[in-house]
């Protein structure tokens, strides 16, 4: 088992695949980070040395990841729902914010559409 | 009116109880529950076998019994009946690539005889199948000469077909080797032509007669971004290495040029070394020394700067390579900046193209040979335009020598001027290469080799003009791949 910024991963992981598992670091971000560290786009955690993974920690805590990234997305909401925008009242009530009809077929919109967002 | 079964428990009640005589919530469940025990018809057997299991069941598993009605269509356990044991990561892979070099059904050729260390380079032996020895054969296993696609696996040991080309390669390995100098030569031809094989060849050649052998067997390997890699200090445009890789290199090189390492000596102290390797230490003591990637790159550079060390008593290094045009192009590894890696700042690769190149001079002397691939090739124009070039100015050289035919009708193709992918890194390498091309087998070369398979009880047919000739036909005029294809592969037995 290896840790990365407090995760633990399977060492058959693949890299790539365990930096894509934080929230806001998609393939884009993940390629350039096993470039910056030269990891082969093909390796596997139970490869990387203990530097890299201290490294890597260190690189991840500089990042806006996780619960900061999710806070920005909150924020966004909560602004809209306190200047008393139609968006923010839509996602205040959990529809549908751009237009779509409501009757039936809603139930992304169910799902994430809150001021409390979760993802 | 009732149902001829019990709804309740879909059981099928015999016809022992009369359903309807008994009141269903007056009757005591010992009645409902050994109905296929006890009051079966007294031909039947199956109740008899059904109480023997149930009660070697321990009569846990169904306390009602009788039959039950199968909803799916497939029964559930056998599902997970025949499952097995799954393959172990890297199984299927080992399974794929495994490398079979005899088979004991196959008939002894009585006829073959050994390889000798003179054996490839004598014109006597064109068009003769000659087997591996033993040690050959271990030490060409170890250096991964040998590949999954080629029908080694057909015959009782493995043989080869001297061809005139290979006569031709090995005498020239021989020359340069005489003098001291470097043969650099790119292996090309068609599909299934025996490029590899004549590296293999060249490699026979080397081992037969005592040279130190550095094969490369893909050059995939190294720069499809499937090894680690890491930038290395110090280096000016930035080198990578590549540790892993560069240590399974080093293993396998020490395993099949043992005899002549453990002979060979180091000319110069390695002090950089943990181990601090002294001079006149045997090179297989240095080579033991890459036991983890960590150390591994340092160690090939000590055995490189030994092999290449000037002045010193040296055997000739044959460095060969196969699927060249990986080597020649862009690699998929990316540098910290994100950009992509050229397979020249690799540093194996460099190495080996430095030599290709006439950057590097053995001092026992050797040399350099590079195959090409059809199947397994990315497009590299540079490499396929030097190559046309270098052809045909071998072959305007040629035909001036002769003076008796025209070098009119032979045109150097050029670059075109409109097209932006060459890479000069790519042509500054190819510029002075020979390049040998491998063709089709001629008839009598494609009779001794119908012959070897016939006599090893491959080739159902007797071995004649008319035989040889449709074989030959049909395999684009004598291309062995397809020879093979069309004589061994249709299992017309």
């Amino acid at each position: 088992m290896v840790f990365i910024f407090g995760v633990n991963f399977n060492e058959n992981k693949l890299v790539k695949k365990a930096l894509e598992s934080f929230y806001a670091l998609g393939p884009q971000t993940s390629a350039r980070i096993l470039a910056k560290y030269s990891i082969h786009p093909r390796a596997k955690m139970g490869t990387l040395q203990p530097k890299t993974l201290t490294a890597l920690t260190a690189e991840l805590s500089t990042m806006t990841i996780e619960s900061e990234a999710r806070k920005i997305v909150q924020d966004n909401i909560k602004r809209l729902r306190d200047i008393g925008t139609y968006r923010g009242r839509r996602h205040a009530m959990g529809l549908p914010v751009r237009g779509q009809r409501t009757r039936n077929q809603i139930a992304t919109a169910r799902k994430l559409n809150k001021v409390e967002r979760r993802g | 009116m009732s149902a001829p079964n019990c709804l309740r428990c879909l059981v099928r009640p015999s016809a022992g109880i009369p359903v309807a005589s008994v009141p269903r919530a007056r009757a005591p469940l010992a009645n409902l529950a050994p109905i296929t025990a006890a009051r079966s018809a007294p031909f039947s057997t199956t109740a008899a076998n059904a109480k023997a299991k149930a009660s070697s069941q321990k009569e846990a598993a169904s306390a009602r019994g009788g039959k039950k009605l199968q909803l799916g269509k497939f029964k559930k356990k056998d599902r997970t009946a025949d499952k097995g044991r799954p393959p172990l990561p890297g199984e299927r892979k080992a399974y794929r690539k495994r490398i079979t070099l005899s088979n004991d059904n196959a008939i002894p050729v009585p006829w073959l005889t050994d390889l000798g260390p003179t054996d490839l380079a004598a014109s006597e032996n064109v068009a003769k199948v000659k087997s591996l020895p033993e040690e050959l054969q271990d030490q060409l296993r170890a250096s991964e000469a040998f590949k999954p696609t080629q029908r080694w696996g057909m015959f009782r040991k493995p043989a080869v077909l001297v061809r005139k080309e290979t006569v031709d390669l090995a005498n020239q390995m021989q020359d340069s080797a005489n003098k001291k100098q470097m043969l650099r030569l790119v292996v090309t031809g068609d599909k299934v032509a025996g490029k590899s094989m004549m590296v293999l060849q060249a490699m026979a050649h080397a081992f037969l007669n005592d040279w130190i052998v550095i094969h490369l067997p893909e050059a995939q390997d190294l720069t499809t971004a499937c090894t680690e890699y890491a930038p290395i200090p110090g280096t000016d445009p930035v080198q990578y290495m590549q540790p892993v890789y560069v240590l399974k290199l080093i293993q396998a090189l020490r395993r099949a040029n043992e005899k002549v390492l453990s002979k060979t000596y180091t000319t110069q102290a390695h002090p950089q070394l943990p181990q601090n390797i002294g001079a006149n230490t045997p090179l297989l003591t240095l080579a033991n020394l890459a036991k983890e990637p960590d150390n591994a790159w340092a160690v090939f550079q000590a055995l490189w700067n030994e092999l290449t060390a000037k002045g010193a008593n040296r055997p000739p290094v044959l460095l060969s390579l196969d699927g060249l045009a990986h080597a020649m192009r862009l690699s998929d590894y990316r540098s910290p900046a994100f950009e992509l890696i050229h397979s020249h700042d690799l540093s194996l690769l460099r190495l080996f193209a430095n030599t290709l190149g006439g950057g590097v001079q053995f001092p026992g002397g050797g040399a350099v040979v590079a195959a090409t691939s059809r199947n397994n090739a990315p497009r590299a124009p540079s490499m396929e335009l030097a190559l046309a070039q270098r052809e045909a100015e071998q072959r305007l050289r040629a035909a001036n020598n002769n003076n008796n035919s025209a070098p009119g009708d032979i045109e150097v193709p050029q670059k075109d001027p409109f097209f932006r992918g060459y890479d000069e890194r790519v042509e500054a390498v190819l510029r002075s290469v020979q390049v040998l091309r491998v063709g089709g087998l001629d008839k009598l070369e494609a009779r001794a080799l119908m012959e070897y398979w016939a006599a090893s009880g491959m080739l159902r047919a007797t071995v004649d003009e008319r035989t040889v000739t449709e074989k030959w036909a049909l395999a684009g005029n004598g291309v062995v791949g397809e020879m093979e294809r069309a004589s061994l592969m249709t299992m017309r037995v």
